[in-house]
């Protein structure tokens, strides 16, 4: 079988960047909380509906959706964090206690959409986006791909630029690194938690308006596939390390590209899961991390 | 003197104007169960409420066809009420349930309508895999239970009290693919189908014997999981084969995003798909990029069947929404049993049970509906194209316009 | 009594789902209870489901031989992945147990070309996504009931050995455990096996009730309807698990008129119990813990009763 390499490699890079933009969130509140938040699909979902509902049914234009989107889910990562984390962390309460919290606020997510918007699969108008391929290239790529891989990249840069270079960055690695010291040296811990999971809300409503434009039918479950593909993402990238997260989406999507064109897409999921499995057993800290003490 | 000639007059002209313009108006109007109307006589013997129960997966990942399905089944009662078709002041009342496209819930739902609720009938369960859980504890109960969305091999010959009224796969690509063959010269296709759900995996197999039955050479065969929405990888090792056809095993959801992608992919040849494809929605979704696909399937969606034209009609006004197979096959599952129980004159499980399987010939939205000897459906497919954004009869000559 | 709960439609087949559920409890609870946070269960599920159907259907053997065999092959493959994978800790165990439960899954779905391709003809046995079909239903409510009273004796005999102290130690503290000369690994490979085994169990007695057992029944929302039988019922002893099992199976049939609120309610009681309520519904010392606190007015003191699973859980700075 001829297999076409340079599409292969675009489509590798098209489902690498989509994986990548949902793990950011999943990865920023995993490094400043050492936080599990599986509800972050669900928020993800909620994000592609109000992109949706703020062009069909407010009538705005495309790119006002983009931040009333990420506006919203962001709120919804502040009220996510009052309710099922903050009582919480204040008690002390083991972490896995927050993976649960998550779960249920993530069920609750789902049905809730479930119950506003139905399940049938609704989309952004057609012609909203030109959808058909930029003309002049040896491959084929849609300009919504590129825009995608686009943002994605630009999201990790100004996260990582945020968390490395500004006050507030410093900030958080030191609520990260102890919450206790920070405290002490005036940090508003609580004020960091908000801000923390409002970006990473923001996060993933930009992933979930991106991805509903890209993939056109959108449903309460479209947060559920690619949630365990996202754990997997942030794992393979070092659990809370934001370029690992990119570069984790990458490394997932190529190896799910190569395993179908390879001829094996009855086991392409079987080798995802089972790269999981077996970085944890031989390198927790991920492919590029280092052994983070705090963290493993 | 005057007033009441005036008055008799009056009414005079209203009989003559308008009861024969009713009449009229009546007659056009396509409505279920007129042929069966001179057959089976206004029932005496029914209870003024007649129940029964409707078990669908209203909530979980399959609750987008379990909620269609709930919207074509009101509608049919909707319909029999207003018509009386039950009787004089007797009322068809449906007892809904949700399955929530788990095995284990879809038995406790069908115990609690077949022996708490004590139902005279059951439409349903989505799933052909709920069906296999919780339609032997109908079977045991002797009562009647319809599947109007299971298509896996082996549904009926769970007993007698066993009935489906949806086409399987088996039952309409067949004859599509051949069709299909004859008028395009198909030599070589290829198949992507959902590796994890029976519906796509009958489908796939199908497909598969099909196309080796008509020396049609298979140049590619991918997999997905349900629930993905990127195939490019998929389809670039299809297109890289360059197959005539591409054959879709697939429901709704995925199928959009698999003809838009292709489409995007730069692929031109044919695209076929089957019962899972079945939906004005999923032209609407694709747009031009569906122009040309092949639908074969149990419901006519272009047909002029007066009956589905007001199925259609009805069902987008009360709904808003373009209704698909599952919502037409639900539509008509309801009716049948109603019409089982108005030619039975009992809501006894047995009694409705033989006039279920006597039906024939029944004029349906899905066309003429028998039930064969082993209480599966007898209707002819049909296979279509998507012209213009609606499907239309696949015929030799529409094809050769295109030409 | 029984009208009463036909009119909260607990029917016969309502109370034998409760019962394989509260089985599936004291799977998870054995683990929990050793301080390991696996989220293994429902592939071993599945390995009990399909060995059982394939001993009972396919080579007509009576459901007791279907049930040991479920239960000991579940048990054996869990020794080599308990191996490696034990030694991973809380977020990380659960993480790798999520992805061994994915992998048991799509294998099984592959399982019959798989097979094909390395023996060179066609086989089939687990039959893919189609699933096994018309499995005579075997499992009666006695059967039931006998297995988690035999399960209840054997735990609460455990709970009283040498083994059940080793494992609340192991929960305490590992490191203090092993200082005391427990042989850590062992006992907890032992409790992961013995879990396993009940997770098989559970399978293979309710593919005898469903009568058709497939892939997508063994996926990642079993895995959360198990873990949520332990919230709900709390982990302090063996019977929140089964009482967490019997309220969250029996709670939807109940609320059936409410149906469109289910998935809602759910998880709610998930997230708020594992907020406000951290010790389970059965955990009488949690209970009077927060009858003191409302009198007094005072909150937010560590919870010992809360699902614990390693020594490090209770991060310092976050007290």
């Amino acid at each position: 079988m001829d297999i076409n390499v340079p599409q292969q490699v675009v489509n590798a890079i098209g489902l690498g960047s989509v994986y990548s933009l949902f793990a950011l969130g999943y990865a920023l509140v995993f490094s400043v909380l050492g936080v599990l938040n599986l509800a972050h699909s669900a928020v993800f979902m909620w994000g592609a509906f109000i992109g949706l509902i703020t062009v069909t049914e407010l009538d705005q234009p495309l790119w006002v959706s983009l931040p009333v989107a990420m506006v919203v889910t962001g709120v919804f990562g502040i009220i996510l964090e009052r309710i099922a984390f903050a009582p919480l962390r204040r008690r002390g309460a083991p972490r896995i206690s927050q993976l649960i919290s998550s779960i249920g606020a993530s069920i609750f997510l789902v049905s809730l959409a479930q119950l506003v918007f139905g399940s049938q699969p609704q989309r952004f108008p057609i012609g909203l986006i030109p959808t058909d391929p930029i003309p002049g290239l040896p491959f084929r790529v849609t300009p919504i791909q590129v825009v995608i891989l686009v943002v994605a990249l630009l999201l990790m840069a100004l996260l990582q630029f945020l968390v490395m270079r500004t006050r507030l960055g410093q900030r958080m690695r030191a609520v990260a690194f102890n919450q206790r010291t920070a405290s002490l040296l005036g940090i508003n811990v609580s004020s960091i938690y908000l801000l923390t999971f409002f970006m990473a809300g923001a996060l993933a409503g930009a992933a979930g308006v991106l991805y509903g434009l890209a993939f056109s039918s959108i449903t309460p479950f479209i947060g559920e596939p690619i949630a365990l593909k996202g754990l997997t993402v942030i794992v393979l990238g070092g659990l809370g390390n934001i370029q690992g997260a990119l570069i984790g989406g990458f490394v997932v999507a190529g190896l799910e590209v190569f395993s179908i064109a390879a001829g094996g897409s009855n086991y392409r999921d079987a080798i995802v899961f089972s790269l999981l499995f077996l970085i944890l057993l031989v390198r927790p800290q991920g492919l590029i991390g280092q052994r983070d003490q705090s963290r493993a | 003197m005057n007033k009441l000639f005036l008055r008799v007059l009056s009414a005079m002209l209203v009989l003559v104007l308008v009861v024969p313009g009713s009449l009229l108006a009546q007659d056009e109007m396509a409505q279920m169960g007129d042929d069966i109307v001179e057959a089976c006589p206004a029932p005496q013997n029914l209870p003024d409420t007649v129940t029964i129960g409707a078990l669908f997966t209203l909530s979980g990942g399959a609750s987008v066809f379990g909620q269609v399905q709930q919207l074509g089944v009101e509608l049919a009662v909707e319909e029999i009420n207003a018509a009386e078709y039950l009787g004089q002041g007797r009322v068809l009342e449906v007892i809904f349930e949700d399955s929530a496209s788990d095995n284990t819930q879809a038995i406790n739902a069908m115990v609690k309508l077949v022996e708490e609720d004590r139902v005279t009938a059951v439409l349903g369960p989505t799933l052909s895999r709920e069906a296999f859980s919780a339609d032997p504890v109908a079977q045991d109960a002797g009562t009647p239970v319809m599947g109007v969305s299971n298509t896996a091999t082996g549904i009926t010959d769970m007993g007698e009290f066993v009935f489906r009224n949806s086409l399987p796969e088996s039952a309409v690509i067949p004859g599509t693919v051949a069709q299909a063959a004859e008028i395009l010269g198909i030599n070589s296709a290829a198949i992507i189908y959902a590796n994890d759900d029976d519906f796509t995996v009958s489908g796939f197999d199908v497909f598969e014997q099909t196309f080796a039955d008509l020396g049609i050479e298979v140049v590619g065969v991918e997999t997905y999981a349900t629930g993905d929405v990127d195939f490019n990888t998929q389809l670039t090792n299809i297109i890289s084969a360059n197959p005539d056809l591409i054959a879709i095993s697939a429901l709704a959801v995925e199928a959009v995003q698999i003809i838009l992608q292709a489409q995007s992919l730069g692929y031109e040849g044919a695209l076929m798909g089957g019962n899972g494809l079945n939906s004005p929605a999923v032209l609407e979704q694709t747009g031009d990029a569906s122009e040309g696909l092949i639908v074969g399937a149990a419901w006519n969606v272009a047909a002029d069947n007066p009956l589905s034209v007001a199925f259609i009609d009805a069902y987008e006004a009360a709904n808003d929404l373009l209704p698909d197979q599952f919502a037409a096959q639900a539509y008509t599952g309801a009716w049948l049993m109603a019409t089982a129980i108005r030619c039975a004159d009992s809501v006894d499980g047995a009694a409705v049970r033989d006039a279920l399987a006597g039906i024939t010939d029944f004029d349906t939205p899905l066309g003429l509906f028998s039930f064969d000897e082993d209480r599966n459906p007898v209707h002819d497919p049909v296979a279509q194209v998507n012209r213009g954004g609606a499907f239309a009869v696949l015929t030799a000559e529409m094809m050769d316009d295109e030409g | 009594m029984m009208e009463l709960l036909s009119s909260l439609n607990i029917t016969e087949s309502v109370i034998q789902f409760m019962l394989i559920n509260a089985i599936l409890g004291l799977s998870i609870y054995l683990t929990l209870y050793t301080g390991m946070f696996s989220l293994a269960n429902a592939g071993f599920m599945a390995i009990g489901a399909y060995t059982g159907v394939i001993l009972t259907q396919r080579l007509d053997m009576p459901l007791l031989v279907g049930l040991v065999g479920g239960m000991a092959l579940a048990g054996l493959i869990a020794l080599p992945i308990g191996l490696p994978v034990l030694r991973l800790r809380e977020i990380y165990l659960a993480i790798a147990t999520i992805g061994f439960g994915e992998v048991v899954r799509i294998l099984i779905l592959n399982f019959d070309p798989l097979v094909s391709s390395i023996i060179g003809q066609d086989v089939l046995i687990t039959e893919g996504a189609l699933g096994i079909k018309r499995i005579p239903k075997l499992t009666e409510t006695w059967h039931l009931i006998l297995f988690v009273v035999l399960t209840s004796y054997f735990i609460i005999r455990l709970h009283r050995s040498r083994f059940g102290r080793a494992m609340a130690a192991i929960r305490q503290d590992e490191r203090v455990a092993a200082n005391m000369g427990i042989n850590v690994v062992y006992v907890k490979n032992a409790v992961f096996i013995l879990s396993a085994m009940l997770a098989g169990a559970a399978g293979v007695l309710s593919g005898h009730l469903t009568r058709i057992i497939s892939p997508d029944g063994f996926g990642f929302d079993l895995v959360v309807n198990i873990l949520a039988f332990a919230v709900l019922g709390g982990t302090s002893t063996f019977v929140g698990p089964i009482v967490g099992a019997v309220v969250l199976t029996g709670l939807p049939e109940v609320l059936r008129e409410f149906r469109q609120y289910r998935g809602v309610l759910n998880g709610l009681i998930l997230m708020l119990m594992i907020v406000y309520v951290p010790g389970g519904l059965i955990n009488p010392a949690g209970w009077s813990r927060l009858w003191r606190r409302l009198r007094q007015g005072r909150r937010d003191d560590p919870d010992p009763d809360a699902i614990r699973t390693t020594t490090e859980i209770r991060r310092p700075e976050e007290t």
